[in-house]
């Protein structure tokens, strides 16, 4: 009896901790997700007013071959992106100790996160640029012509991924290193005794016990990598003049899709058929994360 | 002076190599905060800037800055203090109580995660014009108090504690309040710390939502202010990156100080690297 | 899961409440012309806010019970903005509108015709075209731009070409690129840009004598061979080498080539003029000429026009403020330190603001313009043609295949509007 009363006791408490939060979430993001979700089966107009019109944005959006595109791109670079998980984890551990000189090395690759987009896209377009580039400079010496890195169809994508690697770099490592202190000094004492060396313990300590954080980076930098919008402007320049640039075909993201039908090309029910179509998908390489982290995450 | 050992001479020269390239850009920045415009835009570009140290000054007779600075430090300080007590609270709550739809509900909460930001615009700009917030500062708080990825960081961190402290309190008859607060709280610094510096840097650097929402130069905060720079045929960029540069300069210093806090756990063992 | 769903209506409903309390507007309310009352104008360029202030605080002197907020949006957001605030039928009281925009604005009544008949000859005819929609005026031009060719001085005297002068064709046009080109120094004769249609596209398929859109909005020109002529015009630079190709370009865009002495020609707008005299580079090495001839003499003409939100609260007072801002002592404000602005006999201080070049050659265009080419939904239709010229700038496909696919794509488009 008493049992039953601390379960209803604890549910409640349980859910006074989440209302707040909830409320906020439900009005400003879950409501504009469900309207968003009804609009997909409308024809919405630039300023409101919608028509009801069944599945044929869907059916229109398999027949797109710009989504077919945008998919395969997003889904490229979210796959070659995730290198930049097991980097942050090994910057994390040599930024994770007593040295002279740790505290400048972690403000220097906190810097990016800093620094202004437009300045980020200056510097990129300038390594990256085929004529007067760093990158091909460097290469002619070497007596190599380089190509022009993000106009040219073979080569943007995968200096798209350099970038977001580089970028996410800063942020992935605030989050280890928070996760490497929630690791219990004890147990590196434990392995030091037993004579580990530094390596040793990185793989038999810090890697078991970082997957819960790890768990989080890898889900949130999938979810980001689906979301790819900002960093195609980047390097390939904002809105229409984006399409002038002969790789866009290959830059081309879902989320850059969605903004052009629903902010340019005043086509938001198709955009909001888009934007579903992306959430399933994210959607379901969540849940498969989830199904899968039994294997390799351990919790306390 | 001790010979430095080989396997530390490999690491710097990692650790620089790496710096390099992540310090790259805001070198760029500085260097262009200090140039002409015609010199900012030339190619091939120059390397050494003229030293125009006056972009400096044209940022403060182009932008309230210090109204926009100061709207700047209150949204980021409000929308940190609230996400980080917000989410911690939703965060415990899915990690060590136990209540019907935990499943569920965790669910809905990852959906917002999975929706690209650019969707919930104007439905928030909405919500703001029907509350008669529009250009206020609580428009650019109040949205972003709320975070599905605080929830999942910090139910992350409670996950990864050991269960043992918590359940010699909950024998000596503590209830959920006093656990959260006394005992999970503090064994969950690090993570509470890496949620407040991520939110603060969100909040810091962003610019599309407060151009949206806010139009009056008094209730943007200097992110904002400082795109409105951009003209639609010209842009200084110079000033813009000498403005850039001085708005981003409390952010590295509170990391500065924060990033001590992530090294403490070590210290206090003493375990040498 | 019931827990869940008990809670999901609360916040439904919870929602509701909020978007459904619309809130009660402090404005005054009416139309009635007493008691102050404060305009929002909505502008986007930086560098005109401060001349738009001036013509606010001067507006307020004669019309002391009206103040004007001017609301500066930069451009990446003011349309995105624009939107979101019509959606919610809270659009600034006056704002600038542009060609591309208008038609979108106007069939959805977002913005108001004009109450009543204004002096409409003071403008440029292909503007008030531009701003007219089923027979009615909206609002008022503000300013205006048209193209020419700014051209490199220093690069013609280094290789003794002589200048371009009035009346040239494209054959002069051609064979002074092919002249200036020097692939060993890396400079090209001009650049034929693709992500600027205005400067480029527009005005060789004017001057082929192809057009874009039929004057009813109806049906693509894209698959007539005239504008397949003022398309390949372009294409056939960059097959000759004398313009950078579409990579190059892309990696650094024309305008920047131009300013570093790397492009001889470069076609581009009125509104160019305060850039080259304020870099360092091209500060007297620059002048301009008219567009050479093709079939006929033609340059694009683009204007910004102001005006006034269909749903004001204080549309009286709005008209009032669109009218000052069309009128000649305003114009005369905006001459001063900005664009050419639109009416009649005051653009002499804009030409006399940069004496060392000749401006006047942008004046002198408006007597062959062509309006700027617009539909109800412009913006689909512009995707388009980037997605399809792209291929042709690089090669991929012959322009004509490239162009006559775009014409079916746009056909489409247009049906749809």
């Amino acid at each position: 009896m008493t049992r039953r009363r601390d379960r209803i006791t604890e549910a409640l408490w349980a859910y006074a901790f989440i209302a707040p939060l909830a409320l906020g979430l439900g009005v400003f993001y879950l409501w504009p997700v469900l309207q968003t979700a009804y609009f997909s089966f409308t024809e919405w107009g630039a300023f409101g007013g919608h028509e009801w019109s069944g599945t044929d944005n869907y059916v229109r959006l398999a027949h797109d071959p710009e989504v077919g595109r945008a998919l395969v791109n997003t889904i490229s670079y979210t796959v070659l992106g995730l290198v930049s998980i097991p980097l942050a984890v090994v910057f994390a551990a040599l930024l994770n100790r007593r040295m002279r000189g740790v505290g400048v090395y972690r403000t220097l690759f906190f810097l990016p996160v800093v620094t202004m987009p437009v300045a980020v896209a200056m510097v990129w377009r300038w390594l990256y640029n085929g004529d007067y580039g760093l990158i091909n400079y460097v290469l002619s010496l070497a007596g190599i012509d380089g190509p022009n890195w993000i106009a040219d169809p073979t080569t943007a994508l995968f200096a798209l991924v350099v970038i977001g690697v580089w970028s996410s770099l800063g942020y992935n490592l605030i989050i280890f290193l928070a996760g490497m202190q929630a690791i219990p000094a004890e147990y590196y004492e434990a392995a030091a005794l037993d004579g580990a060396g530094p390596v040793r313990q990185f793989l038999r300590i810090t890697v078991p016990l970082l997957s819960p954080t790890a768990f989080f980076v890898s889900v949130v930098s999938v979810i980001g990598s689906l979301q790819l919008f900002d960093l195609v402007f980047v390097i390939a320049g904002s809105g229409a003049s984006a399409r002038a640039n002969p790789a866009y075909p290959r830059l081309q993201t879902v989320v850059a899709l969605f903004y052009d039908r629903a902010f340019v090309t005043n086509d938001r029910g198709y955009a909001a058929a888009v934007v579903m179509v992306l959430l399933l998908i994210i959607a379901a390489l969540t849940l498969t994360q989830f199904r899968l982290q039994r294997r390799w995450v351990h919790y306390a | 002076m001790r010979r430095p050992s080989p396997s530390r001479v490999l690491l710097h020269t990692v650790l620089v190599a790496a710096s390099l390239a992540m310090v790259a850009p805001f070198l760029w920045q500085i260097v262009t905060s200090l140039k002409s415009l015609s010199e900012a835009t030339t190619v091939p570009p120059t390397l050494l800037p003229e030293g125009r140290w006056e972009n400096y000054g044209r940022v403060f007779d182009l932008l309230p800055f210090g109204t926009q600075f100061r709207n700047t430090v209150i949204v980021a300080l409000a929308r940190t203090a609230g996400q980080v007590l917000l989410c911690s609270l939703a965060a415990y709550a899915f990690a060590r109580l136990r209540f019907p739809g935990r499943g569920v509900l965790f669910g809905v909460l990852l959906s917002v995660l999975m929706v690209p930001p650019q969707l919930f615009i104007i439905p928030q700009y909405q919500i703001m014009s029907s509350l008669g917030w529009l250009n206020s500062l609580q428009a650019l708080i109040v949205p972003g108090l709320f975070s599905a990825f605080g929830v999942f960081l910090l139910r992350q961190f409670f996950l990864g504690l050991p269960l043992e402290l918590e359940e010699a309190a909950r024998l000596d008859g503590a209830g959920p309040v006093r656990i959260y607060w006394s005992i999970m709280l503090p064994l969950a610094r690090p993570g509470l710390l890496a949620l407040a510096v991520l939110v603060l840097i969100w909040s810091w650097n962003d610019l599309f939502w407060p151009l949206v929402v806010n139009s009056d130069p008094d209730t943007m905060p200097l992110s904002a202010g400082l795109a409105s720079l951009q003209g639609q045929f010209q842009t200084d960029y110079p000033v813009l990156m000498a403005g850039s540069l001085l708005a981003s300069l409390p952010v590295i210093a509170v990391f500065v100080f924060l990033q001590r806090q992530f090294i403490q756990g070590i210290a206090q063992t003493g375990i040498k690297g | 899961m019931r827990t869940f769903m008990r809670m999901g209506t609360a916040l439904l409903a919870a929602s509701l409440a909020l978007t459904g309390c619309s809130g009660g507007d402090d404005g005054n309310g009416g139309d009635g012309k007493d008691g102050p009352v404060t305009l929002t104008y909505a502008v986007w360029d930086q560098n005109q806010k401060a001349a738009m202030q001036e013509l606010a605080t001067d507006f307020t002197r004669t019309h002391p019970e009206i103040t004007i907020d001017v609301q500066l949006t930069p451009w990446e957001g003011y349309w995105t903005k624009l939107k979101a605030a019509a959606t919610g039928g809270a659009a600034p009281d006056v704002f600038w509108m542009n060609g591309p925009n208008f038609q979108l604005y106007a069939a959805n009544k977002v913005i108001a015709p004009n109450p009543e008949p204004a002096d409409m000859s003071v403008y440029p005819k292909p503007l008030v075209d531009l701003y007219t929609y089923e027979g009615k005026n909206f609002g008022l031009p503000k300013d205006m731009d048209t193209v020419g060719v700014w051209y490199n001085k220093k690069l013609f005297d280094a290789k003794k070409v002589p200048y371009p002068k009035d009346g040239w064709t494209w054959a002069d046009f051609q064979a002074t690129a092919a002249r200036l080109t020097d692939a060993k120094a890396g400079v090209y004769g001009t650049a034929a840009s693709l992500s600027s249609f205005q400067e480029y596209q527009y005005d060789t398929i004017a001057q082929a004598g192809g057009f874009v859109i039929t004057p009813d909005g109806k049906r693509s020109g894209y698959d007539d061979p005239k504008t397949i002529a003022g398309l390949k015009f372009w294409t056939d630079l960059i097959a000759g080498k004398q313009s950078p190709d579409l990579k190059t370009m892309t990696d650094t865009v024309p305008l920047q080539l131009f300013e570093a002495g790397k492009i001889a020609m470069y076609w581009g707008g009125s509104w160019n003029a305060a850039e080259f005299t304020g870099n360092g580079y091209t500060k007297g090495k620059v002048d301009v000429a008219p567009l050479p001839r093709g079939e006929k003499q033609a340059t694009v003409i683009h204007g910004v026009a102001n005006v006034v939100g269909a749903k004001t609260e204080h549309p009286q007072q709005a008209w009032e403020f669109v009218k000052y801002l069309g009128s000649k002592p305003a114009a005369e404000i905006l001459g001063k330190k900005g664009p050419i602005p639109a009416y009649a006999g005051t653009q002499s201080d804009w030409v006399k603001a940069h004496p060392d070049m000749n401006l006047q050659v942008f004046l002198d265009a408006v007597d062959y313009a062509v309006p700027y080419p617009v539909s109800k939904n412009t913006a689909a239709w512009n995707e388009a043609e980037l997605t399809h010229l792209t291929k042709a700038w690089s090669g991929q496909q012959p322009v004509e295949q490239a162009a006559t696919e775009l014409a079916a794509t746009m056909n489409d488009l247009l049906a749809k509007e």
